[in-house]
C-alpha cells in the first residue's frame, strides 16, 4: 500500500500522467495497426499457416516494445534531466536525492514502461485468435476475421478514450481512429483483388 | 521544547503546498501546520510556514523539508518553553520606527 502511495506521489510530482496517457494511446494504436497490417498482409499473400502470422506478429511486438521502452526512456530521461538542472539552478542546491529527483527518475522509467507495454499488449490481444487457431479452436480464416475485428475495435476504443479525455464527442473520435484501420484494410483488400 | 516555528521556505512548484504541509504535519511532535505562498517565480515559490506542536524537533522539520526539495531561507520566529509567548510591542519598537 505504501509502495502504491509512493508511486502515486511520484506520478503527481513529476506530472507524468498526461504524458504517459499520450504514450499509451499513440503506441497502443501503433500495436493494433501493425498487427492489422501483418494479418491482412498474410491474408493477401494467402498464407495458410498461423505460425507465420504468430511469429511475425511476436517479432514485431518485441521490436515495438523494446524500441518503445528504450526510446521513451532515453527521451524522457534527457528532458527530465534538463528540467531538473534548471530547477537546481533556481533552488541553488542539488535535488537528486530529494523527492523531486526521485520523481524525475521514476517518470522516465514509467514513461518507458507505458511506451513499451502498450503496443505489446494490443499486439498480443490482436494475435490471440491465431494462438487459438494454432490450438485447433479456430480455422485460420476465422482467426483472420476475428483478429481484424479486434484490431479495428481497439482502434475505435482508443479514439473513444481520446474523446473522453478531451471532453469531446467520443463517437466522432472513435470513428476517426477507426477510419485509419478501415483505410489500411481497404488498401490491402484492393491489393488482394489486383493480385 | 519548541512550540512554534515560523519559517521562510523556498520550494519547487512540485511537490505542491498541500503535500508539503501534509508531510510536515506527519512529523512527530507537530500538531498543526499553516503554509502560505507569498511569492511565485517561474521555477520556484516562497512559502511562509507556521508549525505548531508540543515538542517540535527542528532537525526533523529541516530534514523533511530537504527531502521534499525545499530549502529554509530563514527561521523567522521561534516560540519555545512551557508556554507560548506572543510578540509584544515595546517603546523601543516605536522608537525604532521613528
Amino acid at each position: 500500500m505504501q509502495f502504491i502511495e509512493k508511486i502515486r506521489r511520484y506520478i503527481r510530482i513529476s506530472e507524468i500522467a498526461p504524458i504517459s496517457r499520450r504514450y499509451f494511446v499513440m503506441n497502443a494504436f501503433d500495436g493494433a495497426t501493425t498487427i492489422l497490417g501483418i494479418v491482412l498482409g498474410a491474408y493477401v499473400a494467402e498464407i495458410s499457416n498461423e505460425s507465420w502470422v504468430i511469429w511475425s506478429g511476436l517479432g514485431a511486438t518485441l521490436a515495438m516494445g523494446l524500441s518503445g521502452f528504450v526510446g521513451a526512456y532515453m527521451t524522457e530521461e534527457a528532458e527530465r534531466e534538463r528540467k531538473l538542472k534548471t530547477l537546481e539552478r533556481s533552488m541553488l542546491k542539488k535535488l537528486k536525492k530529494t523527492v523531486v529527483g526521485k520523481a524525475s527518475r521514476f517518470a522516465s522509467l514509467w514513461a518507458a514502461i507505458v511506451d513499451g507495454l502498450s503496443p505489446a499488449i494490443t499486439a498480443v490481444v490482436c494475435l490471440t485468435p491465431f494462438f487459438l487457431s494454432s490450438c485447433g479452436l479456430f480455422s485460420i480464416d476465422s482467426a483472420t476475421k476475428v483478429s481484424v475485428a479486434m484490431a479495428l475495435s481497439i482502434m475505435f476504443l482508443l479514439g473513444v478514450f481520446l474523446g473522453k479525455i478531451s471532453n469531446r464527442n467520443m463517437l466522432i473520435h472513435g470513428i476517426k481512429t477507426l477510419s485509419v484501420g478501415l483505410i489500411i484494410t481497404s488498401i490491402l483488400f484492393m491489393l488482394k483483388t489486383i493480385q | 521544547m519548541i512550540k512554534r516555528l515560523i519559517l521562510d521556505v523556498l520550494k519547487p512548484h512540485n511537490p505542491n503546498l498541500i503535500e508539503l504541509a501534509e508531510a510536515l504535519s506527519n512529523i512527530e511532535g507537530v500538531e498543526g501546520v499553516n503554509a502560505i505562498i507569498y511569492e511565485i517565480d517561474q521555477q520556484v515559490e516562497n512559502a511562509k510556514i507556521i508549525i505548531a506542536g508540543n515538542s517540535i524537533d527542528f532537525e526533523n522539520v529541516k530534514k523533511k523539508l530537504e527531502e521534499m526539495g525545499a530549502t529554509i531561507h530563514s527561521v523567522d520566529e521561534v516560540a519555545a518553553g512551557k508556554i507560548v509567548i506572543e510578540e509584544v510591542r515595546t517603546p523601543q519598537d516605536r522608537a525604532a520606527r521613528i
